[in-house]
């Protein structure tokens, strides 16, 4: 169960208020990216913090400032978060700067994340670019743990270089399951690599997919949905079983502050999670 | 509601009274123009105003606004208590009524926001009727009328005000400090009458039918680059619009470092940088965006979620900007096609 | 370790060194923070040859200062320009039009031959090295100073507003320059100050140079309807932004 504006607002009375939270793993994944495992310091807060893959969470460094970030580990893993966070900003590259140990703050989880429940029985689709895994991630993993509620899994994944691919060790572990289509391509590839070369829409050629009953979820850089849609309702998916999650700048997470506004929509409290239909309808969403 | 009159020289010994249990603001000159401040002494009160320069926003959500104060070294919220001494704000027109309940919309609902709920419960308001002016358009939106969001409210019939009484509070003051009496029939026919000419009043009609649905149709329309170009990115209209919120959040450290503040700033979506992430992507590039987007949020965005449109027709923006561009005319391109 | 702090000058009235001086109760907060190793203002040594920060005040107007720049950039990490005259030429870049040794002899008679040997036209310092941090205005705001020196010592990125000023000077609730048919260049410059001139009275010079979002077509189609030439837009504008290209027209 999620936790809800209600549960939250028990604990917490100001939601501008960041919760302690401690880092309690930091793994280098790329030259710009680390994966961060946080623990909220109070119990029982830890213990409400329930989320929906694809929400996102404001972390919080004193002296620096916030930025939104979404979740990338699983909801069925509860205790912590991950974070998959790339050396961008103020607030990530403080963040990478700090030790296993340290003291950050969080609030959230905030947003709307994919339809999980909804997407359970069906066939899905999973289209990442780049830093676009992140979210994409915690829902992969969910799907990982509850593997036997869905039918085929393809996951398409696309960086610019094998150096820049995320997450590469999992992936390699889950490229010899049969229960997982994983196809991962680069823009530019080295000697090291053995998978596909091209743009992630190049995937969709050898993709055999049952349109009646596939969920298709797409998170990546701005220029990528457009291409990723146009191969998706090329395969016949329907327009309300695309999901797409935006990214947009933020401050407040909460709907208050106005700076993620996407069409007549705040991605923050109406996303960033969005289906393509509703995407269609938001002015300047894609 | 009840409603009672008031003698006009009365307004005097209330203000006064009032000024003993209340930090009390009202609108007072500022050369040629007035501004909402503290009211020390009675006759600095000055109830014929046409409008204030900033908005009564600024008593809820002041420009600048500490959140928290916080430690560096363990990342620790030292304090985050919001102090709302008890306040009232005499004379505010309908239209700034109408944009705080516009406003309180935003700040409360799942989430609520404790600075803005904390400072709003803490301050009484006093409406006052108003004339409207050459670039009031408030009965475009219906917001030239106010049937609750305040206290007291005191219309001007001559020489008295007729005084709709909409709090317990707001009851007990008027008996506490002030002479009041009964209303009769010939001051309902006086408030009726007074309604009637404020109504035909007002320099035009403007036509907003289908608005909401003419901002997507008219997404891609030229007027929107017209207005580009003359925009000078100031930002002027959001900070003196009564109903524009977007705030930008700082952390502000104190000289050694060690302490600081979490502070909120009044944003504007006409700064270029408002809709730019970390890593470069900008979502509203050009002005013509950026301009585009003000109307489209509050003709359409705002009304999505709460069936009214975020703008009161107070005037403020048209006035402040350098560059001549009003929602009026705005709005009327848009009905009838064409420039602005 | 705290980070090891230079500061010089070059050619200025050292106004913005003095302006430090002014943080007053804060200062010696700050100066808890850092290891100020040299300040030209008030010290007679001579420079470390190891610094992490320069603070470099003033315009080049020498092949020295070109020099001591290029020292400057070659040692310290982080290069922070303070005021107008390092950050865009500033008042000394006046004389970056017309005749150099016309405009010396004109000050300074017979004796200008003395004045400084080596004399260049004068620029801004980022002309010559690179500049991590940029405090704009004559003289600088001392908050300003010091939300820029901490983010400079936290390793955080430049931020140098890029709007004009219009929208600040709205909070303070000033009455427009334009609404009594007055210029002010508020309408283009770099907010950042607070609107703190026209807040005491007087319309904006234009210190902190033209900012860079500011829509200087607009700004001139607006000030002919009020009867204000572009001339004398410009004649304003470049007494602080000779340099500046945007005004070259």
């Amino acid at each position: 169960m999620l936790m809800s504006a209600s549960a939250y607002r028990e604990l917490q009375a100001n939601p501008y208020r960041p919760w302690p939270a401690r880092i309690t793993s930091i793994m280098d994944l790329t030259e710009h990216e680390k994966l961060f495992e946080l623990r909220i310091i109070d119990n029982e807060v830890r213990e409400a913090f329930k989320f929906d893959s694809g929400q996102f969470v404001e972390l919080s460094i004193f002296g620096v400032g916030e930025a939104p970030i979404s979740i990338s580990s699983a909801p069925s893993k509860q205790g912590f978060i991950e974070l998959c966070v790339r050396n961008a900003g103020d607030v990530t590259g403080a963040l990478h700067r700090k030790q296993c140990g340290d003291v950050v703050g969080l609030r959230g989880p905030f947003g709307r994340g994919f339809p999980f429940s909804e997407m359970k029985g069906h066939d899905v689709l999973l289209v990442a670019g780049g830093l676009g895994i992140a979210p994409l991630k915690s829902l992969i993993n969910h799907i990982h743990d509850d593997r036997h509620d869905f039918g085929k899994v393809t996951i398409l994944y696309g960086a610019r270089n094998p150096d820049e691919v995320l997450f590469r060790y999992q992936f390699d572990m889950w490229k010899h399951r049969d229960d997982f289509d994983l196809k991962l391509t680069v823009d530019e590839a080295d000697d090291t690599w053995t998978d596909g070369v091209g743009r992630v829409t190049g995937l969709f050629e050898e993709l055999d997919i049952d349109p009646s009953v596939t969920y298709g979820a797409i998170c990546g850089p701005p220029v990528m949905y457009r291409y990723v849609i146009d191969e998706m309702r090329e395969k016949k998916m329907d327009v309300d079983k695309i999901y797409v999650s935006f990214e947009r700048r933020m401050k407040c997470g909460i709907g208050k502050c106005g700076h993620c506004g996407v069409g007549h929509q705040y991605a923050c409290v109406d996303g960033p999670v969005f289906n393509y239909w509703e995407a269609m309808n938001l002015q300047e969403a894609i | 509601m009840f409603f009672r009159v008031m003698d006009k020289e009365r307004v005097p010994e209330l203000v006064s009274g009032l000024s003993e249990s209340f930090e009390l603001f009202g609108p007072v000159a500022k050369g040629e123009k007035f501004v909402l401040d503290r009211i020390e002494d009675p006759a600095e009160l000055r109830l014929d105003f046409d409008t204030t320069l900033l908005p009564p926003k600024k008593l809820f959500f002041p420009p600048e606004d500490q959140m928290m104060r916080f430690r560096v070294a363990d990342n620790e919220v030292l304090d985050d208590e919001v102090f709302a001494a008890p306040r009232m704000i005499f004379g505010l027109h309908p239209c700034d009524i109408n944009a705080l309940m516009l406003m309180d919309n935003v700040f409360t609902g799942d989430y609520e926001d404790p600075y803005y709920t904390a400072r709003r419960a803490s301050t009484m308001i006093v409406g006052v009727s108003c004339v409207p002016t050459e670039s009031c358009f408030c009965n475009a939106w219906g917001t030239d009328e106010v049937h609750w969001g305040f206290d007291v409210f005191l219309t001007d019939i001559g020489d008295r005000y007729f005084v709709s009484v909409h709090s317990v509070k707001g009851a007990e003051l008027l008996d506490q400090h002030v002479v009041t009496r009964e209303i009769t029939d010939e001051d309902t026919a006086a408030f009726q009458e007074r309604t009637r000419a404020f109504k035909s009043s007002f320099t035009e009609e403007l036509d907003t039918a289908q608005l909401p649905l003419l901002l997507d149709a008219k997404f891609d329309d030229k007027l929107w680059d017209e207005l580009g170009e003359r925009c000078l990115s100031c930002g002027a209209c959001s900070m003196v619009c009564p109903t524009c919120y977007c705030f930008d959040v700082k952390d502000r450290l104190a000289a050694d470092g060690k302490t600081g503040v979490r502070v909120r700033t009044w944003d504007s979506c006409q700064f270029s940088e408002f809709a730019e992430v970390a890593h470069g992507d900008n979502f509203r590039a050009s002005r013509a965006s950026r301009v585009k987007y003000r109307y489209y949020h509050k003709q359409w965005g705002y009304l999505s979620k709460f069936e009214r449109v975020l703008c009161v027709g107070c005037g403020r923006c048209a006035k402040a900007c350098l560059a001549g561009i009003s929602p009026r005319e705005v709005v009327k391109a848009l009905e009838k096609g064409g420039e602005c | 370790m705290a980070a090891r702090v230079v500061v010089i000058g070059l050619a200025s009235d050292f106004g913005c060194q003095v302006q430090m001086t002014n943080i007053e109760d804060d200062l010696l907060d700050v100066l808890g923070t850092i290891d100020l190793v040299y300040w030209q203002l008030a010290a007679s040594g001579h420079m470390p040859e190891e610094y992490d920060v320069a603070i470099v005040e003033g315009a080049v107007t020498t092949d020295a200062h070109v020099e001591t720049l290029k020292r400057v950039r070659e040692t310290a990490s982080v290069v922070i320009a303070l005021g107008a005259c390092a950050a865009t030429g500033g008042i000394p870049a006046l004389g970056a039009t017309g005749d150099l040794e016309a405009h010396y002899g004109c000050v300074y008679g017979q004796d200008a031959a003395q004045v400084a040997c080596g004399r260049i036209t004068p620029m801004a310092i980022d002309s010559v090295i690179g500049v991590d941090y940029v405090v704009p205005g004559c003289p600088i705001d001392t908050e300003e100073f010091l939300v820029v020196l901490s983010r400079a010592l936290l390793g955080l990125k430049s931020r140098v507003p890029a709007e004009p000023m219009c929208a600040i000077c709205k909070t303070k609730e000033n009455v427009c320059f334009f609404e009594r048919g007055e210029l002010c260049l508020g309408v283009i410059t770099r907010t950042g100050c607070g609107a703190r001139c026209i807040t005491l009275g007087r319309p904006c010079t234009g210190c902190r140079g033209v900012a860079p979002e500011a829509n200087l077509d607009s700004a001139i189609a607006l000030l002919a309807e009020k009867g204000i030439t572009a001339e004398r837009l410009f004649e304003r504008a470049r007494l602080y932004n000779t340099l500046e290209e945007a005004l070259d027209r």
